[in-house]
């Protein structure tokens, strides 16, 4: 129990460290972009009449104060740091006074119910069918689901989504292909909200479910197929254990560790976003709002999706590897 | 259940439970609209182009860079102003007299303007709009910078005052015949604000506007917290705003909805889903008008779309070496065939200009038809001979490529062709744009134009990532290394915001012309062309003289518009003068307006405006002016 202790602390202070490098990094990255946010604004305001160079001046002045932008790099750096440590990242550029943190914190929730729900359903769905067509090699129902796998698998996942959009939008229309909730539908935690929320939901995640399934399936089969010559299974077998144990018990069990890890590494991608969803189904999410903020110069809404980001994949590292040696018995707590 | 099965199950457990409190507190915390049914019949659908706002809560659209949505239903159903400039034909006459109850009133050196304003309309929340709401518009945003129009209003008033409660009268720092084109909308306009509502608020630039006070016949009735759609529901009082004396808005609701995706669009119009849409790419408009009979676009057949005053060109670095020969330039135009450009950036769906004017609304009226004799009749010297560079048949030919693939939809009437297809164009004229070149000074070594100084004639042109202009930058590219220059097409995301404004390229195809549409005023654009306003290289260009270029001709012209009044027939004369420096001195090569395919559906509202029978409203849906369609909606079931 000690050499656990110290193995969680160690880690804890990696996490810190980690995490403070990420941030900063994310930081002068956000402030290296070559776009400007006072001048997107002034691109779109001055646009709309006549402005003269004086005007543009005077409004270039002041949004440059009121941005905070008119100190020194290294003075935005520590201000930055003194407010991260408070959760606060500053007031949006492009959505100016209304704080970074209050925007994302708006899409966060959509992309985290979207991406999560189907990555475990691939995840799932993929390890249990790669699992068996793993074990059972000669099987001609698991084989036709690996040439489906396969041939699923290269498609870009922006041609499966305007599929499933031609076929559930216009084809047979049953399914809403745009928006996260129907309109005269109140948001609260009502059975009829989340109905419709999750009625909005079913074709994008039947999409990436889709596209995401294959590699599930592929990388399991790989695995089990390396397992099931092991001794210990051959063993079982010749012991006469009970088939449906061998697989669930003892080969996927053992062939499911690195899934694991790249379930805990595909969860932190979330963060990312996925544009192409939120463009094909007019969903909301973090990618649009990420795209927006890069292309308008917002540098505190970048850092705010960047902090995020950086904070909730090291913390799932950090639990991942807290969970490992209680899971698995052959990692070790030093 | 074993340890590991519970470490995961509660993991797992908990992070959906995570997921789905804070989805449902981020709502909460944004918006809670009411539960209502919209009736189909009583509900016009209308796509808003824009994409969710970044800020969805935020209706104050007067704070610079907010984050506002305003056209989703905000700047065209809530806000209003003094006048309107319709891009199209209008109701009664391009020219609204909204707000105001007349037009505006200058003294003889146009130092001081006097508006009228109507009397007897009301803020949705009851309180009497009168000269106090403009007075403290102007003055509010003067004392505040970081709005939209402060810095317009600091530089041009002196004062404004309320004379009576429905008169006001401002003083201008110098004279400006235009000063009153900065209340009215075009695309939009410096908004009236509601001074019973924002003199209670401590912070302008923090506060919300949510739900906003409407001037407009719609009141705020719910909205996506995410962006996605707003709705609008009309106002029992809406007989007591200004839109009332061109009739009473037809639909009860009014959604405007954010739908990214053009196949999305096409098929929520096919579903019927959607009443208007405000965009699609050429191919998907063809495609709709295929599979939905009660779905058409701004002309009844080809080529559909709606000219825009927006003149897409390619604009020369007039500060690059390279351009700073008007031989050049002019040899550059030769060397484009305009049939090919339409074909590929429209699929032949092009409204043609060779002339520094977009040709929609009252301009070939004004400017197209009439010059057209001289335009037949100019001549360019090449240095080597004097050619008649001018074909008046380029959009018929047009018409005729498309006619085998569009058949019966393409217009035979000659009129109706120049409508829909532009006029004419420059003939391509490989060997002209030669003589050009070789008489200023370039030499040709085997299929590559080489400068004056022996280096290859090469540049970059760069465009925008997608859509028509990126097809026009990239054929323009092409025919250009055909006859012999060398040039790159390169998509550009940033074209508007730095590219251009900071002067770092060599061509683009982009805009620098913008018109009322409506009237033939050109100051709309013109007045940002003063050689005053032309940036230093590497300094930032004030909008719209992307190409920097100056002429004491043009800053001529453009003093004489300063001091003639908006509704003078000199503004036309000037305009015709304008148009022919342009076709001399070519800074720019005009193309083609920039057509925008909007759709609308008839299935559920009739009577919105056509190109053929009654273009009495720009049917694109983002323009504020768009408004006036409700008013001459009828639904189809009652």
């Amino acid at each position: 129990m000690k050499s656990y202790l110290f193995f969680v602390l160690r880690r804890l202070a990696q996490l810190i460290a980690v995490i403070f490098a990420g941030v900063t990094a994310a930081f002068f990255i956000a402030h290296l972009s070559p776009v400007s946010p006072v001048e997107s604004i002034i691109g779109r305001v001055s646009g709309q009449s006549s402005y003269s160079p004086e005007a543009v001046e005077a409004l270039r002045q002041t949004l440059t104060e009121l941005f905070g932008l008119d100190v020194p790099l290294h003075e935005q750096y520590f201000n930055f740091l003194g407010r991260l440590i408070v959760g606060d990242l500053g007031p949006s550029l492009i959505a100016f006074p209304t704080p970074a943190m209050r925007i994302v914190a708006l899409a966060l929730p959509w992309t985290l119910g979207l991406m999560v729900v189907q990555i475990l359903i691939a995840w799932f769905i993929g390890n249990i069918f790669g699992g068996l067509a793993g074990y059972y090699q000669n099987s001609r129902s698991l084989k036709a689901v690996g040439v489906v796998a396969i041939a699923i698998q290269p498609i870009p996942y922006y041609i499966v989504a305007f599929l499933i959009v031609i076929v559930f939008g216009y084809l047979w229309p049953v399914l809403p292909i745009s928006g996260g909730f129907a309109m005269n539908v109140r948001p609260s935690f009502t059975p009829e909200f989340i109905f419709s929320v999750l009625h909005h939901a079913l074709l994008p995640t039947l999409a990436l479910v889709i596209s995401g399934i294959g590699t599930w399936f592929l990388g399991m089969r790989a695995l089990v197929s390396n397992v099931v010559t092991e001794d210990y299974v051959t063993y079982a077998e010749l012991a006469g254990v009970d088939q449906r144990r061998i697989v669930t018990s003892y080969v996927i069990r053992n062939a499911m560790v690195p899934q694991l890890t790249a379930l805990a590494m595909a969860l932190g991608l979330i963060f990312s976003g996925t544009v192409i969803t939120e463009q094909v189904f007019a969903y909301p999410g973090l990618g649009s709002l990420l795209v927006r903020a890069v292309n308008g110069g917002d540098s505190a809404v970048v850092l705010a999706v960047s902090c995020v980001a950086v904070i909730a994949v090291a913390t799932a590292i950090f639990i991942i590897d807290m969970i490992h040696p209680l899971l698995d018995p052959r990692v070790k707590a030093e | 259940m074993d340890r590991r099965d519970f470490l995961l199950g509660t993991t797992a457990v908990g992070a959906l439970l995570a997921a789905g409190n804070g989805l449902a507190f981020a709502q909460d915390a944004a918006v809670a609209p009411p539960i209502t049914d919209f009736p189909r019949e009583q509900t016009l659908i209308i796509n808003n182009p824009d994409a969710p706002p970044t800020n969805p809560d935020m209706f104050n659209l007067w704070v610079a860079g907010a984050g506002v949505s305003a056209p989703n239903g905000l700047h065209q159903l809530s806000t209003d102003t003094l006048w309107f400039i319709d891009p199209d034909a209008g109701l009664d006459g391009s020219l609204y007299n909204q707000l105001a109850s007349e037009p505006w009133q200058y003294n003889d050196d146009f130092t001081e303007m006097v508006v009228k304003l109507r009397q007897g309309i009301l803020w949705s929340d009851g309180v009497e709009f009168t000269a106090d709401d403009v007075v403290y518009t102007v003055e509010t945003q003067m004392n505040t910078p970081g709005m939209v129009w402060s810095a317009p209003f600091a530089q041009n008033v002196a004062s404004v005052e309320a004379v009576d409660n429905y008169t006001v009268k401002f003083s201008l720092k110098q004279a400006n015949s235009r000063f009153h084109s900065l209340f009215s909308v075009r695309w939009n306009g410096a908004w009236i604000m509601p001074k019973h509502v924002f003199e209670k608020v401590d912070d302008v630039l923090a506060y919300d506007f949510n739900p906003p006070v409407s001037l407009g016949p719609y009141t705020l009735n719910s909205y996506d917290p995410n962006g996605y759609w707003y709705i609008w529901e009309k106002r029992p009082d809406w007989g007591k705003t200004a839109i009332a004396p061109y009739g009473e808005p037809a639909p009860q609701y009014v959604i405007y909805r954010s739908i990214p995706s053009t196949d999305s669009r096409l098929i929520e119009m096919v579903n019927g889903n959607l009443d208007m849409i405000h965009d699609l790419t050429p191919e998907g408009m063809f495609s709709l008008v295929q599979q939905s009979p009660t779905s058409r676009g701004w002309f009844p057949g080809f080529p559909y779309a709606h000219p825009d005053p927006t003149l897409p060109m390619v604009i020369f670095n007039n500060q690059d070496e390279k351009f700073q020969d008007k031989r050049v330039r002019w040899a550059l135009a030769l060397m484009l065939d305009a049939r090919a450009i339409s074909m590929a950036s429209y699929r032949g769906a092009a409204t043609l200009s060779a002339i520094a004017i977009p040709p929609t609304g009252t301009h070939p009226r004004d400017y197209h038809g009439p010059l057209q004799d001289w335009l037949i009749g100019y001549e360019l010297d090449t240095g080597t001979r004097t050619i008649n560079p001018y074909d008046p048949t380029v959009g018929l030919q047009v018409a005729d490529m498309v006619r085998p693939q569009f058949g019966e939809a393409v217009p035979t009437d000659e009129a109706a062709i120049r409508t829909a297809f532009g006029y004419g164009w420059w003939k391509q004229d490989i060997e002209a744009a030669g003589e050009l070149l070789t008489a200023a000074g370039f030499t040709k070594q085997g299929d590559q134009w080489m400068t004056p100084g022996g280096e290859p004639f090469t540049f970059t042109i760069r465009t925008q990532p997608e859509g028509v202009m990126n097809r026009f930058g990239t054929m323009a590219a092409q025919q250009w290394s055909q006859a012999g220059v060398r040039v790159t097409p390169e998509a550009d995301p940033q074209l508007f915001q730095q590219t251009l404004p900071l002067g770092t390229y060599e061509a683009a195809t982009a805009w620098s012309i913008e018109t009322w549409g409506g009237d033939p005023d050109l100051s709309f654009f013109l007045e940002s062309w003063h050689s005053g306003y032309v940036a230093q290289p590497g300094d930032r260009q004030t909008p719209r003289n992307w190409q920097r270029w100056q002429d004491e001709r043009l800053d001529a012209i453009i003093e004489e518009v300063r001091k003639t009044e908006f509704t003078s027939p000199r503004n036309l004369e000037l305009g015709h003068e304008f148009v022919k420096l342009m076709v001399d001195e070519m800074p720019v090569i005009p193309m083609m307006s920039f057509n925008v395919f909007s759709a609308y559906d008839t299935r559920y509202w009739t009577g919105f405006p056509t190109a053929e029978e009654r273009p009495y409203a720009n049917i694109v849906t983002n323009w504020a002016n768009s408004k006036y369609i409700l008013t001459q909606l009828k639904p189809t079931q009652q």
